[in-house]
């Protein structure tokens, strides 16, 4: 691309960014359908491999939506974007550094899985069809709490966002719910 | 959720924002407040009763002008950090004022060790120096920090950084026209290492302070969660 071209679409971005801050949901939406391709490429070739890329883009769109009103239409677009596009991609490295710190990789199956199998397809069907009357017994709000936090796996903050109750009250919850699904499953037993 | 989803909600919900003002004038608003707020309290302190003599020497201008003109540059520095895509150098700014206070304290030391030899730099416990720049540093402080939290968290621990020296170089400065100690080690340890120990202080709370949004269990999401229940 060259420089003009460059200029020219970052004069449209500033024009649409300035109408986003005024309000025009139109505009921003027109802004942010253009600049996901371009922050797909950036994210991919920074992340090679990686399945979530989108993930990390949303990240930066949320980002860029919390943070609008620190763009100046005075000043380039690209900067402005480039620089929190690179931060959010940083931070993503971070968390996944920190996660795969817990995880092994395995680069070939041990070949005689199969054969270890100890568990067969109806012990599985049983398992689930135990955890599922376990659940069945539970309250509304406790069977609400293993959903989200174990089922859905959300994190207590997010569980917490997406039930409106506080964090603690979802960790007593949690608790409770897991002894009573523990004594009832050693009742079946 | 598809990103093409996000951005449809998003849009949606793209109120007017209130654009953040130019650094410049974020300096001068931060600037005039904090201002008033450390003659105040230099004025219920008293001045030094050697204050006229004192604004008469050149170290002393020096000094005092440095600290104050750290601040003055480290907010300004805190506040460019805060809007994305400013040029790096800026961050830089309050390095050679900050050089310009060491090395005045520094030139104290040496011409207090030519005078008296080692009696010139004797270090006395003054525990003064904390609580008083922590006083006068108090509203500067806390004004800057609610401020940069308008801003872009990009270099969260960097910011409060700067922030906090901003705020406690200001206090150093007030503090010198309060309280009569002139020894220059003394103001190195005892002042300086104050402002050294806030600003890390600050920077220690950066992450905590500024961060990005967390990703919100948005809307729709969220319901269809509850609904499944």
């Amino acid at each position: 691309m060259g420089d003009d071209s460059a200029e020219a679409r970052d004069k449209n971005w500033r024009t649409l960014m300035r109408a986003a801050q005024d309000g025009d949901g139109a505009a921003y939406s027109r802004l942010l359908c253009e600049i996901l391709p371009l922050l797909r490429r950036m994210v991919a070739r920074k992340w090679r491999g990686a399945q979530d890329v989108d993930d990390i883009v949303q990240d930066i769109l949320l980002s860029v939506h919390a943070v609008r009103h620190t763009y100046d239409p005075t000043r380039a677009f690209m900067p402005w974007l480039m620089t929190i596009a690179a931060r959010r991609i940083a931070d993503a490295a971070r968390r996944s550094s920190a996660r795969s710190a817990n995880e092994a990789t395995v680069e070939t199956m041990p070949e005689t899985f199969d054969a270890d199998e100890t568990k067969s397809e109806q012990d599985r069907s049983d398992d689930h069809g135990a955890i599922e009357h376990a659940m069945s017994g539970l309250p509304q709000g406790q069977r609400q709490a293993v959903e989200f936090l174990k089922l859905k796996g959300l994190s207590l903050e997010e569980a917490s966002a997406a039930t409106g109750k506080s964090v603690t009250s979802l960790k007593v919850t949690m608790h409770r719910a897991l002894k009573a699904m523990r004594k009832a499953l050693e009742e079946k037993r | 959720m598809r990103t093409e989803d996000l951005i449809r909600t998003l849009a949606s919900e793209a109120k007017p924002v209130q654009r953040l003002a130019h650094p410049g004038w974020r300096v001068a608003y931060w600037l005039s407040i904090s201002l008033a707020y450390v003659a105040m309290v230099v004025l219920i302190m008293g001045t030094r009763s050697d204050l006229a003599a004192k604004s008469g020497e050149a170290r002393f201008v020096i000094e005092v002008a440095a600290a104050f003109l750290t601040g003055v540059m480290a907010a300004a520095a805190a506040f460019c950090a805060g809007s994305p895509g400013r040029p790096l150098w800026e961050r830089f700014a309050p390095l050679p004022p900050l050089a310009l206070w060491l090395g005045s304290l520094g030139e104290g030391c040496w011409q207090d060790w030519l005078r008296a030899g080692p009696d010139g730099l004797t270090i006395q416990p003054d525990f003064m120096c904390f609580p008083s720049i922590l006083m006068v540093s108090l509203v500067p402080g806390a004004l800057i920090l609610m401020m940069i939290r308008r801003g872009a968290p990009t270099t969260p621990v960097l910011t409060t950084a700067l922030a906090t020296l901003a705020a406690s170089a200001l206090g150093a400065a007030g503090l010198r026209l309060f309280h009569a100690s002139d020894a220059s080690l003394m103001i190195l340890v005892w002042q300086f290492g104050t402002v050294a120990i806030l600003t890390a202080f600050g920077a220690l709370f950066g992450r905590k302070l500024l961060h990005w949004p967390e990703r919100p269990v948005v809307g729709s999401e969220a319901d269809a969660l509850a609904t499944r229940m």
